[in-house]
């Protein structure tokens, strides 16, 4: 019973990391920017959403709305200052300027919103799923339908659209891209920030989840999608679900049997057992230079 | 005469095109072979596959007799076979000496413990890069611009760093890809002379080179590949006048 | 911005001149000054030195990103804490432990990331140094956890007790001499040289027969064996360690100041560490502004320096930019091209 629970759990916290993990793959993967900066930029998203919500007092849809577009535009900057000019350059000049970004962000989240954690106002907490003698907390479920509508969401816009198709041209070849007349410039910035708004999503949601959001958890959830990315392999968005879910799943069981005070170790070890045995990932072509 | 460097029906795939198929080389002792082809016909691809760069796909590669299939590069030039790159890959932020000092690296033997002491083995390894580093730059016409950073030469004199880099590797088969590219015509004349004279000396040349003077002065043998396979082997003579090679350079007349 | 920079290249350009009373100066400092407080700065600024200096020989001549320097400098805190504490074996005898301890370590971390490039190296350094941390505030029967380990007692070297802060820094400055020294021996060397061959073009140095995997793991554990010994030293200055002075924003500071001094030169971290210590010193109000203003550092440096303040670079600055972006160092996004796999 207790295990079952904390599967469910796991599987609910498993779609937000798969949540982060996809706007990871859509940078990393996809755009192939490295970027260390992602979880930072997270943070930065959840906490103006936070601040707009229960400091100044906004409804929740709209705090979110506008917090989403405070994102998109640290999207922007983090562009503008870390890669636009290195577009050609070599990839360790990017690890770079993200790694300095992120230095910088995350003090500053820390100096405009405080170190201390912050509870997310509890929503719908205490309703609940009866199946048989399984109590499913509703907010659990509403987290996991508002992650597979994203996810679809994003494959309906890669597949479905004109952007997405400039997405998808240019992460098989930017320079093929650029000749038939793909603004690289305008979609590597729509993608990335794309790739942020949905990595704040799954803040919000992983708020909501634990009713608290801490403004240095920034490095844990860059590790974290990092780990999804890389175990579901990179450059598949389909990996990087699975990948997510994987890593929810074997937190919480660690949970359950072990100590919650490792809970942070998982992915670590994951990331580690990962490249010792697969580097391409579960779902990774290998790349032949 | 014995073959110092062989492959048996070696390949190269990349999913589905394949760079090299098939190909059988046999490079004599002593020889300067020349290797061409139009773009694309997977000359670059095979020196990789030769140097340990690639792994081949099927197929097998002999140095001296011995196997050395898919070894890693610096594993293979420890055995004795060096390269210059297509693309030139100096270390730029390295002086010029420094460059060719790196070459050194096989045959010498200073370990942390001699580095930190100063042993015997530390001043005799550091003499060697010293002294050989400064012939080898000499030989080249990089002398007065030993110190200089790799990345401040003009073009002709990176390529020209990059053979004597090769060089200190001590190798008994050097393998250059497009040396002369981007040089002028004295330039030009200075490294197939330089190739000439070590040739002389005893050392075996593969060349990869477009331009056909170059091939036609200084090869003993030479292979033509086209789509990644073998389609003309022998002397210059021979070679220039094969239909096949004519046809591939200049494309069917139907 | 410019004017400042030409005035540096001045500088460096009579280092000579300044080393030989800068030498005399650091010598004699502590004679100088009574001023406890302006002395316990001054070997904390010894100990970044240390460690801002054993990460460049990481990032600086391999181009190997370690985010996690903080984590080595915390085992070997954590070793010197917990055996003098408990054993009790002499000071000589535990500060190479703790260096040995944190290079092996990194024998772990090292194995399964510098096959790859970049990135993965990047965020497996982090995670690690995460690791370590929660494994100090978990492990409580080893480490206290969030107590922290109290009463490491005053180093003793053969029958001399170091107990001063004047004492204190001058076993500081002879630990950061030593680490210096061999250094630069070693950088002069085959080793050093197949090390900043590996940073400026990997393919190349395979191609000149340097085993690139062999010689970045020496790197790698030469580099984290000097944080070790930081993080030693750190133990039995403080008398006291806990995991709070091992956190993310310390390696983050570590790496600024390689990254805003100069990596790659040995003279670059030090200033580094110098000009980022007394900054948030002298100027208090910035203070808790510290690390903002190392990551704009950070990024200005990218975009206007990359060779940092004290780096030296091939000749003018746009040669210097250019050539850092156009080194071969353009990499596949896993290694597992070609070779391995």
């Amino acid at each position: 019973m207790f295990y079952i629970e904390q599967l469910f759990n796991g599987i609910t916290q498993g779609s937000i990391y798969a949540l982060m993990a996809i706007g990871y793959s859509l940078i990393f993967g996809t755009l192939g920017l490295v970027t260390f900066v992602y979880g930072e930029v997270v943070v930065f998203g959840v906490f103006v959403g936070y601040y707009l919500y229960a400091v100044m007092g906004l409804n929740f849809g709209l705090a979110l709305a506008l917090g989403l577009v405070v994102t998109w535009g640290v999207g922007i900057i983090v562009d503008k200052v870390c890669y636009e000019k290195f577009r050609n350059a070599p990839r360790l000049i990017m690890l770079i300027t993200t790694i300095g970004f992120a230095i910088f962000l995350k003090s500053s989240t820390q100096i405009v919103f405080g170190t201390q954690q912050r509870n997310m106002p509890d929503i719908l907490g205490h309703v609940f799923l009866n199946i048989g003698t399984f109590r499913i907390p509703f907010i659990q479920i509403l987290i996991i339908l508002a992650c597979i509508f994203f996810i679809v969401g994003l494959q309906l816009l890669l597949y479905r659209t004109r952007i997405g198709t400039a997405l998808r041209a240019l992460s098989m070849d930017k320079d093929a891209a650029f000749l038939v007349g793909v603004d690289v410039d305008k979609v590597i910035k729509f993608g990335h920030s794309l790739g942020c708004v949905l990595g704040v999503f799954g803040g919000v949601l992983l708020g909501v989840f634990y009713n608290a959001i801490n403004p240095i958890m920034g490095p844990n959830i860059g590790l974290k999608a990092f780990t999804a990315t890389v175990l579901g392999g990179i450059t598949s968005i389909p990996g990087a679900v699975i990948g997510g879910l994987i890593l929810g799943v074997m937190e919480n069981l660690t949970v359950a049997v072990y100590s919650a005070g490792y809970r942070d170790i998982i992915a670590f070890i994951i990331l580690i057992t990962v490249l010792v045995i697969r580097p391409s990932g579960l779902f990774g072509r290998k790349l032949e230079s | 005469m014995e073959a110092i460097l062989r492959t048996e029906n070696i390949c190269k795939y990349f999913g589905g095109l394949k760079a090299v198929q098939e190909v059988n080389i046999e490079v004599e002792k002593g020889i300067i072979l020349g290797i061409i082809g139009p773009n694309g016909a997977g000359k670059t691809t095979l020196f990789n596959v030769l140097t340990g760069t690639y792994n081949s796909t099927k197929g097998k590669v002999y140095f001296k007799d011995r196997n050395i299939t898919n070894l890693k590069p610096e594993k293979v030039t420890g055995l004795g076979i060096a390269r210059t790159f297509q693309n030139i890959k100096l270390f730029k932020n390295m002086s010029v000496l420094d460059n060719v000092k790196i070459g050194f690296h096989t045959q010498t033997k200073t370990r942390m413990i001699d580095a930190i002491f100063r042993t015997a083995t530390y001043k005799n390894d550091d003499r060697i890069c010293e002294e050989v580093g400064m012939e080898l730059i000499e030989r080249v016409g990089l002398k007065d611009l030993k110190d200089e950073f790799a990345s401040n030469l003009a073009y002709g004199n990176q390529r020209k760093l990059e053979i004597a880099r090769a060089l200190a590797v001590n190798p008994d088969i050097l393998l250059v890809d497009e040396p002369t590219a981007g040089m002028n015509h004295t330039e030009t004349l200075e490294v197939v002379k330089l190739l000439e004279k070590l040739n002389s000396e005893g050392l075996t040349v593969i060349i990869i080179e477009h331009d056909m003077s170059v091939i036609m002065n200084l090869c003993h043998n030479i292979v033509v590949l086209n789509h990644g396979q073998k389609i003309s082997e022998g002397p210059p003579e021979m070679v220039r006048h094969d239909e096949k090679v004519i046809e591939a350079y200049l494309g069917r007349e139907e | 911005m410019d004017q400042l920079f030409s005035l540096i290249e001045k500088i460096k350009q009579k280092s000579v001149y300044y080393l030989i009373p800068i030498g005399i100066f650091v010598l004699i400092f502590p004679q100088l000054t009574d001023n406890q407080y302006v002395l316990h700065v001054s070997i904390r600024i010894l100990i970044y030195m240390l460690l801002a200096s054993s990460l460049n020989m990481i990032v600086g001549y391999t181009g190997q990103y370690n985010i996690g320097q903080a984590g080595f400098y915390a085992i070997g805190a954590y070793t010197a804490a917990i055996i003098a504490t408990r054993a009790g074996y002499s000071f000589l005898l535990i500060l190479p432990i703790c260096g040995i301890l944190a290079a092996s370590m990194s024998v772990f971390l090292g194995f399964p990331t510098l096959r790859l490039r970049g990135i993965f190296f990047a965020f497996t350094t982090l995670g690690f140094s995460e690791v370590v941390r929660l494994t100090i505030l978990n492990w409580r029967t080893l480490t206290r956890g969030t107590f922290g380990i109290p009463g490491i007692p005053l180093p003793e070297i053969v029958n001399f007790q170091v107990s001063t802060n004047n004492h204190f820094y001058y076993l500081g400055l002879f630990l950061l001499v030593i680490m210096l020294f061999i250094s630069h021996r070693l950088i002069n060397s085959r080793i050093g040289r197949a090390w900043v061959a590996i940073r400026e073009d990997e393919d190349a140095a395979k191609a000149m027969g340097v085993e690139t995997f062999k010689y970045k793991m020496i790197n790698l554990m030469y580099g984290t064996f000097w944080a070790g010994i930081a993080g030693g030293f750190f133990a039995y200055f403080a008398g006291y360690v806990s995991a709070d002075s091992f956190i993310l924003d310390e390696s983050f500071a570590i790496l600024a100041m390689v990254l805003v001094g100069g990596k790659g030169t040995l003279v670059g971290p030090i200033v580094g560490a110098i000009i980022l210590t007394i900054l948030p010193e002298l100027v208090r109000e910035i203070a808790r502004y510290r690390l903002v203003i190392f990551g704009i550092a950070i990024l200005v440096m990218v975009h206007y320096r990359p060779q940092g303040i004290a780096g030296a670079r091939a000749e003018g600055r746009r040669i210097a930019v250019e050539s850092e972006y156009e080194a071969g160092t353009a990499e596949p996004v896993t290694e597992t091209s070609g070779k391995g796999s």
